[in-house]
């Protein structure tokens, strides 16, 4: 029986010997039960683990996260979806199993495949582009209007510097809707500046300057931790900060001896 | 191949020469004299109390220890011999070979490929055993906030050290044992293309580990295993271990990798063209073969530590116009392209087994191919992907993005050719097979987690978190080691003339399994909460997260035991196997157990791919 298998089989052959009506109608079912799993853990159970988002960088974040989980949800759930029946399919007794079908390749197949895997991978790069320009564009253009903090890590506390306003402290407290610009040093090792809600992150390296920028968009507690590993206290250098109305913030810059423009 | 030209016989005892007296203890001996002597010479010349100088003395401590220890073991009587004029007699190079020894040639410098396979296997089950150690402690640690198992000290040591040791332990997890126990037979050679230099890569191994071990009595090394910059040049001296660690470890894995990579070209049997090749031995060979280019620049950016903390250059200090970044670089040129180094393999072993407990061919062997050599190649140039938040130029996050994006095509096909191999099967699930379907569930969510990591919106969230920790955790250890796993399993009866323990194999696996989702999905968690990674210490709203991962690597850490239990056992006690007993295809189950010297009465004739299996419709 073998020797027409060696003749070249015509691709209607090869594909109905790789496609059983059977195997893809169970297989197509379970991908599509897994799919639909995973797309609602997408988007409804996994935002949930998300902190409270207080600007515009972490919605950019949080979005990218639920879309291409969604976006990946098909493709995770038909390769799932395959393995898992298969998985039921197995044979069972302590004799190896009948050889299956010499499926050696099939090019259909492999086309499509890296195809659709080339479109997804296409997809995630635009998407990551756009929302990465866009997010950077609009804190550029609204940098005149910006507060400058002067971040500085030491092993290990944060210190806070408005040149604008003549204050320095060790806590980050903003006014809300006016974009910010954080620029970043350190004195000694490395640290990462992370101001959680706010969802950016920068590292603070000695004698350079780095920059990240962002806007708050909500009133309320935000959390700043380092994300860098920086010695003995790397887990406790972090301290607290609130996003402020802006006379709320301006009431607070008096305290310290600060001026308000 | 060794030099020997012919087989014999019986074994002679070279009585008069200096190799039948030489061991491990006598390495050891001699590797501790040679130290404790640079040592107390050191001490004369510089001053302990000086940080900079304490340095010096113990960086050269232990490059004597290295160098000892090789020179005790009779590493380098060969390279004499040269020297002088002369070779080993065959008498000598045929007791190098270890025949007829018994267990005593797994403690010398033994030039059989089947010995150093064994060497490497224990040696990495010793390294995991103890990474694995440092796991649990700093989980049990983490099981609370403010609980203190450990000083924030310690905690900081046991991160590096448990990264560490992982990372050298998965590196050659499945090229040494199986890279050298395996791939020689699999291909139809007599041994390696150079013995003695396979011997010198495992010796060499040895020194290096011993050596990080000794971090713990110098204060440990509170970098992480990233090690960065300026802070590795402020450790204190147990930082000195991982240094010469590393060193030693670059030129270690630079001699395996020349070697397997020889062995494949030079010295396949006759028949075994390109296309027939077996899948295991071609993704070993494009690991090793990455690994050539990416250790010498992680050796590199030690050396340059060492220099910054010994002699006071200023790579890595920006008070002198060094910088941080520049140490960064250097690591991840390497760290990226490591971490598929690192995976190949052991993706590679599970091509070799689904087509074996599935009875189909390898679906097309040429997609798996290229998915390999598409990862290897993308894979150096993806390396700033890790320095998105380091602020080093934010205008080519952009391309590195690009990139490494871009390697989710090549893995894609690893995918394709493992479920095309599996359609319209109906597998046989022994312990082996069970590791793929493991793998596709683990390197799914890896896989699919480390896009959201590229995306650089999405990492400025994410990067230095517990996120990132639970991603490369099912990339290395949910795909990586579960390959290597299933590699054991697979081999085992080729190994050890053994069948594993069939019972305890499946306890161990799901265990290890189900534990493995849990730590880790709870630490998917714990990093979208904020928790950073490589915190001794988390506030409350990580409590049931983090509690969640500590229950997942209890569970974990138990079936491993098993697995331990099952091995130990099985290697005294078990079954007697067959010489095939999975009905495989590839040459190394047609050599009988006890495995003779040079591995074939007679050399093998290769007619056709290992993946012949199938009926055709």
């Amino acid at each position: 029986m073998n020797t027409s298998d060696s003749l070249t089989p015509s691709l209607g052959d090869r594909t109905r010997k790789f496609i059983k009506r059977h195997d893809v109608r169970m297989s197509f079912l379970y991908s599509s039960v897994i799919t639909l799993v995973f797309v609602i853990l997408g988007i409804w159970f996994y935002p949930k683990f998300m902190p409270r988002v207080m600007s515009e960088q972490m919605q950019n974040g949080k979005e990218v996260i639920v879309y291409f989980t969604v976006f990946s949800a098909p493709i995770a759930g038909s390769v799932i979806g395959i393995a898992l029946y298969t998985f039921l399919n197995r044979h069972k007794g302590d004799t190896p199993p009948p050889d299956g079908p010499a499926i050696k390749t099939n090019t259909p197949v492999v086309l499509v495949w890296t195809i659709v895997s080339s479109l997804f991978c296409l997809l995630a790069i635009v998407w990551g582009l756009v929302e990465m320009n866009v997010s950077t564009y609009a804190a550029t253009i609204n940098e005149p209007k910006a507060v400058v903090v002067e971040v500085t890590g030491s092993q290990w506390v944060w210190n806070f510097k408005y040149p604008d306003y003549g204050v320095e402290t060790q806590q980050l407290n903003l006014p809300i809707d006016r974009p910010v610009v954080f620029k970043i040093t350190s004195v000694d090792v490395n640290h990462s500046f992370w101001p959680v809600q706010l969802g950016v992150k920068v590292d603070a390296n000695r004698h350079a300057i780095t920059t990240a920028r962002t806007t708050p968009n909500a009133l309320g507690v935000i959390d700043i931790k380092c994300a860098e590993l920086c010695g003995l206290y790397h887990a406790y250098m972090e301290s607290e900060g609130e996003i402020m109305t802006g006379a709320n913030f301006n009431t607070w810059v008096k305290s310290l001896g600060g001026h308000v423009a | 191949m060794t030099t020997l030209s012919n087989k014999t016989h019986s074994v002679p005892m070279p009585s008069k020469s200096l190799i039948t007296k030489l061991n491990m203890g006598t390495g050891i001996v001699f590797g501790i004299l040679c130290s404790q002597a640079m040592y107390w010479l050191a001490k004369g010349w510089f001053d302990p109390e000086v940080p900079m100088e304490e340095n010096r003395i113990l960086t050269l401590a232990m490059f004597a220890w290295c160098i000892g220890f090789l020179i005790g073991i009779g590493a380098f009587i060969g390279p004499f011999r040269w020297l002088i004029g002369k070779d080993l007699t065959s008498e000598e190079q045929l007791y190098m070979a270890g025949e007829g020894q018994g267990i005593s040639r797994y403690f010398k410098y033994c030039t059989d490929h089947k010995v150093v396979g064994i060497q490497y296997l224990i040696g990495v089950m010793v390294m995991l055993g103890a990474g694995g150690t440092m796991a649990m402690m700093i989980r049990t640690n983490l099981i609370q906030p403010g609980s203190r198992l450990v000083t924030p000290e310690i905690y900081n040591s046991l991160v590096g050290l448990h990264g560490i040791t992982m990372i050298i332990a998965l590196i050659v997890v499945s090229t040494g044992p199986f890279g050298n126990f395996i791939l020689p037979i699999m291909i139809g050679a007599r041994d390696m293309a150079f013995p003695r230099l396979n011997a010198l890569s495992w010796w060499m191994l040895f020194t290096a580990i011993v050596t990080l071990c000794s971090a713990w009595f110098y204060g440990g090394i509170p970098t992480g295993w990233t090690a960065y910059a300026p802070l590795s040049v402020q450790a204190g001296p147990g930082m000195n271990a991982f240094i010469v660690a590393i060193i030693i470890f670059a030129i270690s894995s630079a001699i395996a990798g020349a070697n397997i990579t020889t062995t494949v070209v030079a010295m396949r049997a006759k028949g075994m063209n390109l296309t027939r090749i077996p899948i295991f031995v071609i993704g070993a060979t494009i690991s090793v073969a990455l690994a050539i280019p990416a250790f010498p620049t992680f050796m590199a950016s030690q050396i340059m530590a060492a220099f910054d903390r010994t002699i006071g250059t200023g790579y890595y200090d920006a008070n002198v116009g060094g910088s941080g970044w520049l140490y960064a670089h250097l690591f991840w040129i390497m760290g990226h392209p490591e971490v598929y180094v690192i995976l190949i393999p052991g993706v590679a072993i599970l091509m070799e087994i689904a087509p074996v407990f599935v009875r189909k061919p390898l679906f097309s062997i040429n997609a798996a191919i290229l998915g390999f050599a598409g990862i290897a190649g993308l894979s150096i140039l993806v390396w700033a992907h890790h320095m998105y938040a380091s602020g080093w130029s934010p205008s080519l996050n952009g391309p590195f993005m690009v990139t490494t994006e871009m390697i989710s095509i090549p893995t894609g096909l690893i995918f394709l050719v493992l479920l095309g191999t599996l359609w319209r099967g109906t597998p046989w699930l022994k312990l082996p097979m069970l590791s793929v379907y493991a793998f596709i569930w683990n390197f799914m969510i890896g896989g699919i987690t480390g896009i959201y990591l590229s995306d650089v919106p999405a990492d400025d969230y994410l990067h230095g978190s517990m996120f990132v920790t639970a991603h490369f955790h099912y990339t290395l250890m949910g795909a990586a080691l579960t390959g290597a796993i299933a590699g054991l399993a697979f081999w085992f009866p080729k190994m050890t003339g053994r069948m594993l323990h069939e019972r305890a194999g499946y306890i161990s696996f799901w265990m290890v399994q189900i534990g493995f989702n849990i730590i880790f999905l709870g630490m998917f968690a714990a990093g979208s909460q904020g928790q950073p990674r490589r915190v001794a210490d988390y506030a409350q709203t990580f409590a049931v997260s983090d509690l969640i991962s500590t229950i997942g690597a209890y569970l974990t850490g138990a079936g491993m035991l098993v697995l331990l239990w099952a091995v130990i056992h099985s290697w005294r006690n078990g079954k007697i196997a067959p010489t095939n007993p999975w009905g495989s295809k590839t040459l190394e189950w047609t050599v009988p157990y006890p495995i003779p010297l040079e591995n074939f009465h007679e050399t093998p004739v290769v007619t056709s791919d290992a993946y012949g299996y199938g009926r055709s419709n």
